[in-house]
């Protein structure tokens, strides 16, 4: 594969009709299959969508996940439960989960849904897994009473899954981390977390970490063990390119880069994100350098999220044209 | 000895009961309601809250600030001298508020609690306490782009809240609470926090605590006590280290004893409640002694949170020494 290559980060928006039916479930009103052949109907739509804006590298779009951490809490049934929902900020809630007993692998959780939305394309679909520590930090806990302890046992119920889909056939397998960056003296629990998941996994290994100070930490990013990061730049002004154009002795990793805000429904100018795929370049070679959306886009509306992936798509092109990169 | 609470309450219950204020807000967004349709379910829910506390057996009540977004916000929002701006994470919390940020002088311009706390206290079987988010944590969890100092930011936010401290006795308030949990990251300001809550505290004639959590107050606890109030709160789940503190201070003061863990679900069996009551008697006797969850309870599900109440309230009595 050639430099530069486009990818998005894990979510997008459920179309209207899944948004409904999963509401539907949730009140009994229409059963498993039913939703199930339209969470399929969703990811294909994903998957097409994404093919015809042109990313190289796909995702499966999580149609059949409502929440990161509560979608694995649920099937996680014997050591998790659901609590209940919690405030994250405005009128926005969550429903947070509770490890109520040992945590162990009990089946699999994400291969059907990925070996689904493979199945439709000939390019690379990433797996998707919430990372060890982001699940015991996002959940309560009434079993470990240790963080340490729950995340470690977590960390191997991550690391069960992740080699089914390996075995499945993915070759990319990221780990999203986005509580990663909350306490500084927990860097090294995460990174030993993270450890537990990747080490020696036969797949392109990828996390995804945002809302941080980055700069306090920056030193244990840069040694996660995974092939890939993937940072939101555009939110912050790109600020993150000029730590690791500092530290760049350190950092040997490939990066994927956000170029475009998702928290926002402005659209960027191509402009824009060329700007912001130019600075990426001054930092790294484009060899090592995937150009995507901040973060997941399941916020945006289908249309916003289809345009924001074009736009990258369209800059990217253009970029590699004058560039001459291929 | 006291049972209260050490702030929010959760806004919304979970099924089969209807989350009445999440669906009037989202209503209000779309502009099916008016704001003052909403106010009234926030009225609404602001009494089902002080009922809930009351029902649960505390001693002295908060209204759940039930119509604050977050801890800074809502005061900041409502003073001269801030714009809110985007998303920001709340500590080390899952939650996130809206970061204040300075652009220009700061000052009170009316009463912002006032009408919150008569509502409540018209609405309450029981004492209510007004809370306020403090002059250093406001400053500390803002983003200054006027006064390119702390110690400004922090005095002049003392001076305003002073005159809503001042505002809040004109209108009844016995019992008012400044909540200052950022000084705990920030130690080494201590005497600017000291500075600070002298002038806003300063003629104010009510029962005043000063609240922290997220951590311990070991190195300032003695500082803590030469400020200008009658209570501290200390939080003894996050900050373990607190117990320590204890024994390298003579403490003079009300303790708001913070023991139950307000951020995760797991229930504290009454008995060990009692004990943590026992193991505090030997530092400060009963009748100085606040009992309370360790944070505001907004972090678990209504239920579970009426539950630990509960279960405090047991702890309490299992101690020997039920309130009267």
């Amino acid at each position: 594969m050639s430099g530069l290559l486009t990818t998005a980060v894990g979510s997008l928006p459920k179309p209207g009709y899944l948004a409904k039916a999963r509401t539907a479930f949730a009140s009994g009103r229409i059963d498993g299959a039913e939703l199930d052949k339209l969470t399929r109907q969703a990811t294909a739509e994903c998957i097409r969508m994404q093919e015809d804006v042109g990313l190289d590298v796909l995702v499966h779009g999580e149609m059949e996940r409502g929440d990161m951490v509560a979608y694995f809490a649920e099937l996680l049934t014997e050591s998790m439960a659901i609590s209940g929902l919690v405030r994250s900020y405005g009128n926005r809630y969550y429903r947070k989960p509770i490890i109520t007993d040992e945590l162990h692998w009990q089946g699999p959780m994400t291969i059907d849904m990925w070996r689904y939305a493979q199945g439709l394309t000939d390019k690379p679909v990433k797996a998707m897994l919430t990372g060890p520590y982001t699940m015991v930090d996002w959940s309560f806990d009434e079993h470990y009473g240790s963080r340490r302890e729950a995340i470690l046992a977590m960390a191997k119920v991550v690391r069960r899954e992740a080699e089914e889909l390996v075995k499945a056939g993915a070759k990319f397998v990221q780990v999203d981390e986005p509580a990663a960056s909350t306490r500084p003296e927990e860097m090294e629990l995460v990174s030993e977390a993270l450890g537990i998941v990747t080490q020696g996994l036969d797949a392109r290994t990828i996390t995804h970490i945002c809302y941080g100070d980055f700069a306090s930490v920056f030193h244990h990013i840069a040694n996660l063990p995974v092939d890939q990061l993937d940072l939101e730049m555009a939110n912050s002004g790109y600020n993150l390119l000029n730590l690791i154009q500092e530290h760049n002795s350190e950092f040997q990793k490939e990066l994927a880069m956000g170029v475009v805000d998702v928290h926002n429904h402005v659209l960027e100018t191509r402009e824009q994100v060329k700007a912001g795929i130019r600075k990426g370049l001054e930092v790294l070679p484009p060899e090592r350098l995937f150009i995507d959306p901040d973060c997941g886009l399941k916020t945006r509306t289908w249309d916003e999220a289809e345009a924001k992936l074009r736009v990258i798509v369209e800059a990217t092109r253009e970029v590699k044209r004058e560039l001459e990169i291929d | 000895m006291r049972v209260t609470a050490a702030g929010s309450y959760p806004k919304i219950p979970n099924r089969p009961r209807p989350a009445r204020l999440r669906q009037a807000i989202a209503r209000r967004d779309r502009g099916d309601i008016t704001a003052e349709e909403l106010a009234r379910v926030e009225d609404e829910v602001t009494i089902e809250v002080i009922a809930e506390q009351a029902e649960a057996g505390l001693d002295l009540v908060t209204d759940g600030q039930i119509r604050w977004d977050d801890d800074q916000t809502y005061i900041a929002q409502r003073l001269q001298g801030f714009e809110i701006t985007g998303l920001i994470r709340y500590f080390d919390t899952n939650t996130y508020y809206r970061q204040p940020n300075v652009t220009a002088p700061v000052r009170w311009q009316q009463p912002i609690l006032v009408r919150d706390y008569e509502f409540a206290a018209d609405h309450s079987t029981k004492p209510v306490k007004a809370l306020i988010t403090g002059p250093y944590t406001l400053a500390a969890l803002s983003n200054d782009s006027h006064y390119g100092d702390r110690r400004p930011l922090v005095l002049a936010l003392a001076e305003a809240l002073h005159q809503e401290a001042k505002a809040l006795v004109a209108a009844g308030a016995s019992v008012i609470q400044v909540n200052e949990p950022a000084i705990l990251r920030h130690k080494e300001d201590g005497p600017l926090l000291q500075e600070a809550i002298t002038k806003m505290l300063d003629g104010i004639d009510a029962e005043t605590a000063l609240y922290t959590w997220f951590g311990d107050a070991d190195g300032i606890l003695p500082l803590l006590m030469d400020l200008p109030v009658d209570v501290i709160g200390l939080d003894f789940v996050s900050g373990p280290g607190n117990w320590e503190a204890l024994k390298r201070v003579s403490f003079s003061k009300v303790l708001g004893f913070g023991i139950i863990d307000a951020r995760n679900t797991r229930m504290e069996p009454a008995d060990e409640i009692a004990e943590q009551i026992q193991r505090v008697s030997e530092f400060v006797p009963a009748e100085r002694l606040y009992v309370n969850p360790s944070c505001g309870l907004e972090y678990l599900p209504r239920e579970v949170a009426l539950e630990k109440l509960k279960r405090l309230v047991e702890g309490v009595r299992r101690a020997g020494a039920v309130a009267v």
